[in-house]
């Protein structure tokens, strides 16, 4: 993915499709993804966090090619491999009509935001996950979610909040009766609850 | 009442969080703005024999070049001793510090210009050795200790049958918020200046932003910007007068917005320290004397160091009984990584010594480490070293006793230490379980205000809430939120984004802001609900004195006469309250204590050990807390889960390396903070006995957990090797190697306090003994 010296300082035009819209971006071969959506197409859903790959803010589906769209460190994406891509931020996982998605929801309900410049990129990431598993175990959502760091939370609220998301999921294709469920809805409001 | 005070109730900054729609400091944009780029000193300490900054003032784009000939006002800035200039002064005496600003059109042309500052330095020795800092030629005209602390309380010299000793380490933390620094200035029509940054106090910076450009207060106007954590690692002045130097210089709106390696360099760290301490009890475990002696690195500028040294000196004694004592404590300068605040304020360090000390007593006696905790367990009315009486609920009993009701897990590990690998071999690994026990002092101390305004307004229900208190993540939007539905009946909320037009909040840290800010909204609230109810009392012609407000209804004898929203229908009730704590004394006053208020939490953290690899998984970190009351289980639950894992980083993977005086590991590659991988489970349970004073009981419990799980993580590791690990973080390599040494264990005559000694303390204000003669009292050193 390394950019010739001699051209990484030259300007290009190029498509790509942000969110459903398609955009023409104007940027130097070496910027990196998270540069041109953010300060060339004012696109902030992302946030940058090391700008190394190290912290998981900038997280962002992108699909190039006939490729399935990935989960990755926008930052460490050249915006050279970005022509012609489709990048989802975070902006694109949102529910139907504005609302908020089960995974967002879950976020709130369970307390896994405190300062919020993660939660983008652990939204984008565990929705990614739940979508290849409905029933991620606690390992494989520590698998998912290792890239992405917090310092606020400790992680423990994230990790209810997915799986509280994967359980609503499976709850909504194969509902339980409307008093069980209310039963463990209030098993889960004291302090305790929490673990 | 819903949504009130007690229930978990939703962040009201959270959907905007979670859609990526929430503005933090680096997301601010301005028509016509520049960027900010900071020429940095690459020499821990050089002399600065000439800056030429034409190179950078011809690139196409540049706007302004800034030394310190061009800082208008006084050049000198600071939390406490004002000793540090907001652009190099000749002198450069860390590696980082700014020389030099740039403002140019886009930030490849600022960075390319600050790279064209031609800065000649003549490099002299740095001092990186704290020790040697007391003996050493001062860096600074203001010295090289920035305080030293010497006291004594009781009779020192009594002895029980059994003394320990050792010496302790504690490496360099990074606050390691996750959104580097990033703010947005521009000039004011009034000739002043605009500031939207992401701070902790927005009135410090603004007094300090006045010291630089000379203007007034009134013409320096903050606004808190959205902010990506802070941990006390925003508490101290960074870009924040850059930025209005450069807008004030060039007309135009300036941002900054840091890397996370200028990041490392410019913010304030943890301080590092070594710390003595010689314990001597009775058969039975009681402790009857403790002295101890610290020497934290404070590094290149004062911060608050003359300040951390003080919570650690004095809180030596962690949450326990101790009648005779000597105390001694210096921060010095060097030319290392200037450090202040960060979470625990200088308490983890006083944690993880008192505690292996308690540990080693224990092993020493053949005792229970709870048992010996308990025994010597600070109770209400007991008096501590420095001289103030615990006066308030001292539930130390009482948490250590939560913390044992806990069940240890069950059964064998979900995995294996060596994170997502799990490269350890499952033969060589061993559980160890260890526990910790703490006091941390709340609020600010030895005499600095402790004080908050609000005002709130109410009009058909919907409450506005304002304060200058800086919402950093841990959720005092929520708590204000909670309070103007309690208190008021309002049935919607906003809080308005802090700004430096009311007036000052105080810092968001030392655990303080629900007592400080969350006490002046309640006020606030109380006051416009006594307006609200003469209205309603007029109206209705009933007494006011018998209206009551319950869930969002003004009641009568229990009945409803209207609701809260249709009280007053069309006009705006307001009202401005502040709230100061007691005042508090400095160290040895006979006028009163030195802290506004104490919090003590128990832990017991369980930890798997490849003995081998010197590999460590937490498995689980059980908490019990003394909180006053809780006002949200889930955001207190966050506060408790994310300091116990930041403790944990600290004991485990955290450190600063500091070689010559350069960072060798500003970034996140190498400075590692726990991922979720690393995390353990947390069961957190609480003591809520209210805290007098304050409304409803409430009392700080963000810090509490952090001082704790040092400690405890360090013990888990101790008794699953065998190893003593005098130092952390511990790495792999201690393990491994078994680097540190064992405290040392003498058996003495008893020898009871003498009588004719004074109860009183005596503070000392010559040294009585260097830090360096530590080794010399037969105290092993640690790594
Ligand atoms: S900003 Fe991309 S991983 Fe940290
Ligand atoms: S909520 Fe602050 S970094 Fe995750």
């Amino acid at each position: 993915m390394s950019v010739d010296p001699l051209v990484a300082d030259e300007f290009v035009t190029f498509p790509l499709t942000v969110d459903g819209v398609p955009r023409e971006v104007t940027a130097r071969w070496s910027e990196s993804l998270l540069t041109v959506l953010r300060d060339r197409l004012g696109v902030l859903g992302p946030k940058t966090g090391c700008g190394h790959g190290r912290c998981g803010a900038c997280a962002v589906r992108v699909g190039v090619g006939p490729d399935e769209p990935h989960v990755l460190c926008a930052c460490l994406v050249p915006a050279a491999t970005a022509v012609g891509a489709t990048v989802e931020t975070i902006a694109s996982l949102g529910g139907p009509d504005g609302e908020l998605s089960d995974v967002q929801e879950a976020f709130l309900a369970e307390g896994a935001v405190q300062c919020g410049i993660c939660t983008a990129g652990f939204v984008t990431a565990a929705t990614e996950l739940l979508e290849r598993h409905e029933c991620p175990s606690r390992t494989e959502i520590e698998e998912a979610l290792y890239g992405n760091l917090c310092r606020c939370t400790g992680y423990g609220r994230i990790v209810a909040a997915v799986e509280s998301a994967a359980r609503t999921r499976r709850e909504r294709k194969d509902p339980v009766p409307l008093t069980t469920r209310k039963l463990t809805a209030s098993l889960r409001t004291g302090p305790e609850a929490a673990e | 009442m819903t949504g009130g005070v007690g229930t978990s109730v939703r962040r009201p900054d959270g959907p905007a969080k979670v859609r990526g729609e929430f503005s933090y400091a680096g997301d601010l944009a301005a028509e016509g703005m520049l960027v900010g780029s900071t020429v940095r000193s690459p020499h821990p300490h050089a002399r600065i024999t000439g800056i030429d900054t034409a190179a950078a003032r011809a690139i196409s784009g540049v706007h302004a070049v800034l030394t310190s000939a061009d800082v208008p006002g006084d050049l000198y800035f600071g939390l406490t001793l004002r000793d540090e200039p907001a652009l190099a002064d000749g002198v450069v005496r860390y590696a980082g510090e700014p020389v030099a600003v740039v403002a140019a059109v886009d930030a490849a042309t600022a960075r390319r210009a600050a790279r064209a500052v031609a800065v000649e330095y003549e490099p002299l020795p740095p001092l990186t050795d704290p020790q040697q800092s007391l003996t050493a030629p001062p860096l600074h005209p203001d010295g090289n200790v920035y305080r030293h602390v010497s006291y004594s309380c009781g009779d020192p010299d009594a002895r029980g049958v059994v003394t320990v000793e050792n010496t302790y380490r504690i490496g360099m933390q990074d606050p390691a918020f996750l959104a580097p620094e990033a703010g947005l200035a521009w000039p004011t029509p009034d000739g002043g200046v605009a500031l939207d940054v992401a701070t902790q106090w927005l009135h410090s910076d603004q007094t300090q932003i006045g010291w630089a450009t000379g203007l007034p207060p009134e013409k320096v106007h903050l606004r808190l910007a959205g902010v990506g954590g802070a941990f006390g690692g925003r508490e101290d002045v960074t870009l924040q007068t850059h930025a209005c130097l450069l807008a004030l210089a060039t007309g135009r709106p300036v941002k900054f917005e840091y890397t996370r390696e200028e990041s490392f360099l410019a913010h304030r760290q943890r301080h590092p320290g070594t710390i003595w301490l010689r314990h001597s009890a009775d058969a039975d475990g009681r402790i009857v004397c403790v002295e101890g002696r610290v020497l934290l690195d404070g590094g290149a500028y004062a911060s608050t160091s003359p300040v951390v040294i003080t919570n650690t000196v004095t809180l030596l004694q962690g949450p326990y009984r101790v009648d005779n004592g000597r105390f001694e404590g210096w921060s010095v300068r060097t030319n290392n990584p200037s450090c202040g605040a960060m979470r625990g304020f200088g308490v983890p360090q006083a944690a993880f010594a008192h505690e292996a000390q308690l540990d080693a007593l224990a092993g020493a006696l053949g005792m229970d480490p709870l048992e010996i905790r308990l025994r010597n367990a600070l109770q209400r009315g007991d008096v501590a070293t420095f001289g103030q009486r615990f006066d308030a609920p001292t539930p130390v009993r009482e948490v250590i006793e939560g913390l044992r009701a806990i069940p240890l897990p069950a059964g064998p590990a979900r995995r294996a230490p060596g994170g997502v690998g799990r490269a350890a071999e499952p033969g060589s690994v061993r559980r160890g379980i260890g526990y910790a026990v703490t006091i941390k002092n709340l609020a600010f101390s030895e005499g600095h205000v402790d004080e908050s305004t609000a005002e709130v307004s109410l009009c058909d229900g919907h409450a506005t809430v304002h304060t200058a208190c800086a919402e950093v993540g841990q959720g005092f939007v929520t708590v204000a939120e909670q309070v103007a539905r309690t208190v008021l009946g309002a049935t919607t909320v906003e809080v308005t984004q802090p700004d430096t037009l009311i007036a000052s909040a105080g810092s968001t840290s030392a655990s303080r802001q629900t007592m400080a800010s969350g006490t002046a909204v309640h006020r606030a609230c109380a006051a416009v609900r006594v307006r609200l109810l003469a209205q309603v009392a007029r109206r209705h012609g009933l007494d006011a004195a018998g209206l009551t407000v319950v869930d969002g209804t003004v009641c009568a004898a229990g009945r409803p006469v209207t609701p809260v929203a249709a009280a007053a229908p069309g006009q705006t009730l307001r009202a401005t309250e502040h709230f100061q704590h007691p005042a508090t004394y400095p160290l040895g006053s006979a006028e009163g204590g030195m802290y506004v208020a104490f919090s003590f939490s128990a832990q017991r953290a369980v930890v798997d050990v490849d003995v081998e690899l010197g590999l460590v998984s937490v498995v689980q970190v059980a908490s019990c807390q003394d909180v006053g009351t809780v006002i949200n289980p889930t955001q207190l639950l966050g506060q408790i889960e994310g300091g116990i894992v930041q403790g944990m980083g600290l004991a485990l993977m955290e450190e600063v390396v500091v070689a010559d005086g350069l960072i060798t590991n500003p970034d996140f590659q190498d400075y590692l903070i726990p991922t979720i991988v690393d995390a353990p489970e947390v069961v957190s349970t609480y003591v809520t006995d209210p805290e007098p004073g304050m409304p409803h009981g409430w009392k700080g419990a963000g810090e509490p957990p952090l001082c704790t799980a040092v400690p405890a993580v360090a013990a888990a590791v101790r008794d699953a090797t065998g190893l003593p690990l005098p130092a952390v973080p511990i790495k792999p390599e201690h393990v491994a190697l078994g680097l540190g040494a064992a405290p040392t264990v003498t058996w003495t005559t008893p020898r009871p306090a003498a009588p004719s000694r004074a109860v009183n303390i005596v503070v000392d204000e010559e040294a009585r003994d260097a830090p360096g003669t530590m080794a010399e009292e037969g105290a092993p050193g640690g790594r």
